[in-house]
C-alpha cells in the first residue's frame, strides 16, 4: 500500500482518470504512455474500465488508472486522486462550453486534497467549489503550447505527460520518457523525439509556476521507481487469452469485427501466420465460425471470438459442434445486452446464452477467467479441453477483462508448464486397417477416438443429424439412446476429472458468503477486506468452471453459509439462478447492470442491505443500494 | 501425418464405407443419382484416394449424397457447407474438398457464403443439385424455381427464378460451369475439369426433382439444354457474359465450361496440429511487447 513521506506526501497510491473528446484529445494516447512507463518503473498500473463510446469521434471519454507499489486488490471505488481533463473548447466565445465533460462528469469523485489538471488553452474555468474542498488546480494550456509554440498540435498530449510527471515528481531526469518516445518516433527522426521532450519540458514549466504562485511546496503525490525481479508487462486480457491460445496450439481463428473482440481478430491476424497459422475475418459472425468448424475437421485447434450480438447469429453452429463432436473454443467478450445493447459497456450477461443456447442438449463446458493472468492460464486449459471433449468450450470474458490492462510479471508466462495432449486423435500409424475403426464409438468415457481426414486407411462420416457409431444418419430409437448418453457421459467424465472447483478465501461456515464469476473476484475480495474491518466476516466463493455445474464442489460449500449472495453483473442474477437450481439452496443476489463496474463499496452497501432487512436481491448502481421486493413474502 | 500419394483405385472402392445402394433415400429417378454416377467417374479418373476426399453435404436430398459413396464427409447447418469447406481447405489444402449441395442450401440460405466463397477463391469444387424445389420439406419454390415458365404477373411471394452463372460470374468466381445430371459422362467431364481448377468451382447441375418439380423434368431439361460451341473462349470473361445473354435470348441452356480464370494465389501447407509441431512454441516475443 501507500507510504506517507514526511511532509504528508502519498507515495505510490493513486488513482488517476484521464478524461477528453474521443479521437480528438488523445484519452488513449496519455493513459497508454502513463502506463506504460508506470510499468517499467516497476509500479502496478490497472486500468480496468475502459470508459469509451461506440462512435468514432466526439463522445466523451475516460481511463482510469490505479497505480500502487504493490498489486491493487481491485479496480476501488469511483473516488479518484488525480482527474486529467483533457477537453478544450473548439469556440471559446460560445456560451455554452460543452467540452467540459471530463471535469462535470468526474470532478464529483475528485477526493479532497486531490489534483485537477486541464488544458486551460481556452481560457480558465471556475474552479471555486473544488478549491474549497482543498482540490489543488493545474491550468495547462497544453494545445496553445503545442500550436503556437512547438507547431505541432499533436504533441498537446506530452505537454500533459509532462506536467504530470512533474506534479508526481516522477522521472524527473526524462529517462523513461526519453526511452519511450525513441522507440516510438525515432524511425520518424530525433527532431520528432526532441520536439516531444520539449513539449514535456514545457508541461514541467507550466507546473513549477503554479507550484510557485500558489506556494506550494509539493502537489501531495509521488510516484517512485520500484525494482523489479524481470521484466513487467502491461496487458489485456485479449492480449493474454490470444497469446495463450498460440501457446495452446490454436493455429486457426476466425473472428467477425465487433467490440470488444475484434482486438483478438487484430491480434491473430498480425501474429498467428508466424506460428504457421492462419487468421480469417469472416464475411459475417457464420462464416466465421463455420469455417473454424471446417479447420477443427481436419485436426486443428481452432477458435472464434465475439461478443453477445455475434454470438447470438453463431449458436446454430453450438449444437453442431456439440452433436457432430468437432472441438471448438468459442470466446464470448461479453458487453451489455440485450440487442446492440451498449457495445463499450461490461455486462455479464450472456451466462444462460453459452449454457442454454441452442435447440437440443448438447454436451459444453463454460469457463470464465478472472484476471488477466487466468486469460491465460484458463485458455491453455479451454484448447485442451475441447480437444478432450470434442464438443464446444465456451470462454467468457467481458467487456472491461478483456480490454482492461493490468502489470503481470513476464516470468508469470515462462512458469506456466503447458503439453500439448492429443492422445484423443488417432494417428495413421495407430489406425487398424480392417474397416474397423468408428468415429463415434460408444466407449465408458463417451470420448471417441478421433481420425482426421487425410488419413490413410480410414474415412470419417461426420455430422450434425443423429448417427450411429460410424457418423451414418440414424433415428433408431436405441442409437439414438445411446448417442445422447455417450454424448452425456462426457460431461460426467469432465466433473470428475477437469472441472475445478470455486476457489475459496475464508471460512463459509456459519457466515455470508459472497459469490461470484468471471471478473469480479477481484472487486470481492477487497469487499471482504472492507467488511471484515467493519465487522463483518464473509467468505468469498469465486467460480472459473461454471458450466456444467459442478454440484458435489459447490454444494457442500454453499450449504454451510449463513446467506449466499452472488455478486453479479447483470439484471437477474444468472448464475444466482444455476446455483439454486442445483445446490436447492436460496440465493439472494446483488446485481449491477448500469453499464459501470461492481465496485466494493456497491457490495459492502448491498451485504449490509441484505444483513439488516433481509433483502433477496439488491440491485445497485443508483445513489444507493435499492432493496427491491420480489415477493410478497419477502 | 504423410503426404496423401494418390494410387491408382478401381471404381468399386467408391461403394465402401457407404450406405447400401438399395438403401438410398432418393426417389427413383431422381437426378442426383445421375450426379452420385457422375461423382463416381470423375473421382476415379482422377485417382483420388477417398482418405484424401472431404466431402461437405448441404442440407436436403442433396447433401446425402456423402454418404453413398466412400470418402470423409461432413454435414452441419443449412447454408453452412461452403464455409466448414473454406475452413478445412485452409487448414489442410492436401484435401481435396468438394462440396455437395442444393439450390436452396447454396442461394437461399446459403447465398452469403456463395458470394464470398467467390471471391476468397479455395481450391474448392461445388456441385449444385438445382431442382427449382426444396424437395426434402415436399416442394416449396426455391430461388431458381420457375426457370422457363410463362410467367406473366410476378409478386413479391414467387419471384422469377435468378441465375446462378450469373451470381457467380458477379461474385467473382474463377470457374463457372454447369451440368445435367441426365447426362452423367458429360457431367463427369465437367466435374473432372472442376476438380482440377486451382480455385473455387462452380458447376450447376440440373438434377430433377421428380416428385415435385412437374415442370422442369428431364424431357424439359433435354429440350432446352445444348452444349456450349467448341469455339468458346472460357478464360475470357466478355465470352462468357455474351454467351449467357446469347443462351438466353435463344432461351436455352448452356452445358459444359462457362468460365475458367484460374487467379494468382499464395500458397499454403497443412497448418500445425500435432505435438510435435506444437509444444515448442516460443511466445516470448510477443511478451515482449507487452513491457
Amino acid at each position: 500500500m501507500g507510504r506517507e513521506g514526511i511532509t504528508s506526501v502519498i507515495v505510490n497510491h493513486l488513482k488517476l482518470l484521464v478524461g477528453g473528446v474521443q479521437l480528438r484529445d488523445g484519452v488513449v494516447t496519455v493513459s497508454d504512455i502513463l502506463g506504460r512507463i508506470f510499468t517499467r518503473a516497476g509500479l502496478h498500473v490497472l486500468a480496468m474500465e475502459r470508459g469509451y463510446a461506440s462512435t468514432i469521434y466526439g463522445a466523451h471519454q475516460y481511463d482510469p488508472i490505479v497505480v500502487a507499489e504493490e498489486p491493487p486488490v481491485s479496480w476501488g471505488d469511483p473516488e479518484i486522486d488525480i482527474l486529467v481533463a483533457l477537453d478544450y473548447d473548439s469556440n471559446p466565445d460560445a456560451k455554452e462550453q460543452p467540452n467540459r465533460d471530463t471535469i462535470l462528469r468526474h470532478s464529483k469523485y475528485l477526493k479532497d486534497g486531490g489534483l485537477l489538471v486541464y488544458d486551460s488553452s481556452t481560457g480558465d474555468i471556475a474552479t471555486d467549489a473544488l478549491e474549497r474542498r482543498g482540490i489543488k488546480i493545474f491550468p495547462i494550456p497544453a494545445r496553445n503550447i503545442a500550436r503556437d509554440e512547438l507547431k505541432r498540435d499533436v504533441v498537446k498530449n506530452v505537454v500533459t505527460v509532462g506536467a504530470l510527471f512533474r506534479l508526481l515528481e516522477f522521472d524527473r531526469d526524462a529517462t523513461h520518457l526519453r526511452a519511450l518516445l525513441e522507440e516510438r518516433f525515432l524511425r520518424k527522426g530525433r527532431e520528432i523525439v526532441e520536439l516531444n521532450l520539449r513539449a514535456a519540458q514545457r508541461g514541467l514549466e507550466v507546473v513549477e509556476s503554479v507550484l510557485k504562485a500558489k506556494s506550494w511546496t509539493d502537489a501531495g503525490y509521488r510516484l517512485e521507481p520500484r525494482p523489479t525481479k524481470g521484466p513487467m508487462l502491461l496487458l489485456s486480457g485479449n492480449d493474454a487469452l490470444s497469446i495463450a491460445a498460440i501457446r495452446a496450439g490454436c493455429r486457426f481463428y476466425a473472428g467477425y469485427p465487433i467490440t470488444p473482440a475484434s482486438a483478438i481478430l487484430e491480434f491473430m491476424e498480425e501474429h498467428l501466420p508466424k506460428f504457421g497459422g492462419r487468421a480469417m475475418q469472416g464475411q459475417n459472425e457464420r462464416e466465421s465460425i463455420r469455417a473454424a468448424i471446417g479447420a477443427a475437421i481436419t485436426g486443428v485447434r481452432s477458435m472464434v471470438g465475439t461478443s453477445g450480438p455475434g454470438l447470438s447469429l453463431k449458436v446454430e453452429e453450438f449444437g453442431v459442434s456439440g452433436m457432430s463432436e468437432v472441438p471448438m473454443v468459442i470466446v464470448d467478450t461479453q458487453r451489455a445486452g440485450p440487442s446492440t445493447g451498449m457495445p463499450t459497456k461490461s455486462e455479464q450477461g450472456d451466462l444462460f446464452l453459452v449454457a442454454y443456447g441452442g435447440h437440443g442438449e448438447i454436451p459444453r463446458i463454460v469457463l470464465a477467467p478472472a484476471t488477466q493472468e487466468e486469460c491465460y492460464t484458463l485458455m491453455i486449459e479451454a484448447h485442451h479441453l475441447a480437444d478432450k471433449y470434442q464438443c464446444p468450450v465456451f470462454f467468457l470474458t467481458d467487456l472491461n477483462l478483456s480490454e482492461g490492462r493490468k502489470v503481470v510479471p513476464e516470468s508469470f508466462f515462462g512458469q506456466q508448464a503447458v503439453r500439448i495432449d492429443r492422445s484423443t486423435l488417432v494417428r495413421e500409424s495407430d489406425l487398424r486397417r480392417d474397416g474397423s475403426y468408428k468415429r463415434f464409438a460408444l466407449t465408458p468415457s463417451g470420448i471417441s477416438p478421433r481420425l482426421v481426414p487425410g488419413t490413410v486407411g480410414g474415412v470419417i462420416k461426420v455430422t450434425g443429424s443423429e448417427h450411429d457409431e460410424r457418423g451414418f444418419v440414424s433415428t433408431d430409437p436405441a442409437i439414438r439412446k445411446a448417442m445422447m448418453e455417450k454424448r452425456a457421459r462426457k460431461m460426467e467424465v469432465y466433473l470428475n476429472e477437469d472441472a475445478k472447483p470455486p476457489q475459496v478465501f475464508g471460512k463459509p461456515e456459519g457466515k455470508p458468503v459472497l459469490v461470484g464469476w468471471g471478473s469480479t473476484r477481484p472487486l470481492l475480495q477487497e469487499a471482504q477486506q472492507r467488511l471484515r474491518a467493519r465487522g463483518v466476516e464473509t467468505a468469498v466463493v469465486h467460480f472459473t468452471h461454471l458450466w456444467p455445474f459442478h454440484t458435489a464442489a459447490a454444494k457442500p460449500l454453499l450449504e454451510k453459509a449463513s446467506a449466499v449472495i452472488a455478486v453479479e453483473q447483470n439484471f437477474s442474477g444468472q448464475f444466482a439462478d444455476v446455483i439454486q437450481t442445483y445446490c436447492l439452496i436460496p440465493v439472494r443476489r446483488i446485481v449491477k447492470y448500469n453499464g459501470l463496474p461492481i465496485y466494493p463499496s456497491d457490495v459492502v452497501g448491498g451485504v449490509e442491505q441484505i444483513l439488516r432487512s433481509g433483502a433477496q436481491h439488491v440491485r445497485v448502481g443508483v445513489e444507493a443500494p435499492a432493496p427491491v421486493k420480489v415477493s410478497e413474502g419477502d | 501425418m504423410a503426404e496423401v500419394k494418390p494410387q491408382k483405385v478401381s471404381a468399386k472402392v467408391w461403394d465402401e464405407n457407404a450406405v447400401a445402394r438399395h438403401r438410398i433415400q432418393w426417389c427413383p429417378g431422381c437426378g442426383d443419382f445421375g450426379v452420385l454416377a457422375a461423382l463416381k467417374m470423375a473421382l476415379t479418373k482422377l485417382e483420388i484416394t477417398p482418405y484424401e476426399v472431404l466431402m461437405v453435404g448441404g442440407i436436403g436430398c442433396s447433401g446425402q449424397i456423402r454418404n453413398y459413396l466412400n470418402g470423409n464427409a461432413f454435414h452441419g447447418t443449412h447454408g453452412g457447407a461452403l464455409a466448414y469447406a473454406l475452413g478445412a481447405k485452409m487448414a489442410n489444402p492436401q484435401l481435396k474438398v468438394i462440396t455437395l449441395a442444393g439450390d436452396g442450401d447454396t442461394f437461399a440460405i446459403g447465398v452469403e457464403n456463395f458470394v464470398h466463397i467467390c471471391r476468397r477463391d479455395p481450391e474448392v469444387a461445388l456441385v449444385i443439385m438445382d431442382n427449382g424445389v426444396y424437395g426434402l420439406t415436399k416442394g416449396q419454390h426455391s430461388p431458381t424455381h420457375g426457370r422457363g415458365m410463362d410467367i406473366k404477373e410476378w409478386s413479391e411471394e414467387s419471384p422469377p427464378p435468378f441465375s446462378p452463372l450469373r451470381l457467380a460470374l458477379t461474385a467473382g468466381a474463377t470457374f463457372v460451369a454447369q451440368s445435367f445430371s441426365g447426362d452423367p459422362k458429360h457431367a463427369a467431364d465437367i466435374y473432372v475439369e472442376a476438380l482440377q481448377h486451382k480455385g473455387f468451382a462452380m458447376v450447376n447441375d440440373f438434377s430433377p426433382c421428380v416428385t415435385y418439380n412437374k415442370f422442369n423434368t428431364y424431357d424439359w431439361y433435354k429440350a432446352h439444354v445444348e452444349e456450349i460451341p467448341a469455339g468458346h473462349n472460357p478464360g475470357d470473361p466478355n465470352a462468357a457474359w455474351e454467351l449467357l445473354n446469347d443462351f438466353d435470348r435463344r432461351g436455352r441452356l448452356p452445358l459444359g465450361v462457362i468460365y475458367r480464370n484460374p487467379r494468382q494465389k499464395k500458397a499454403h501447407t497443412r497448418l500445425p496440429m500435432w505435438p510435435e509441431e506444437l509444444q515448442e512454441t516460443d511466445v516470448r516475443p510477443l511478451l515482449e511487447m507487452f513491457r
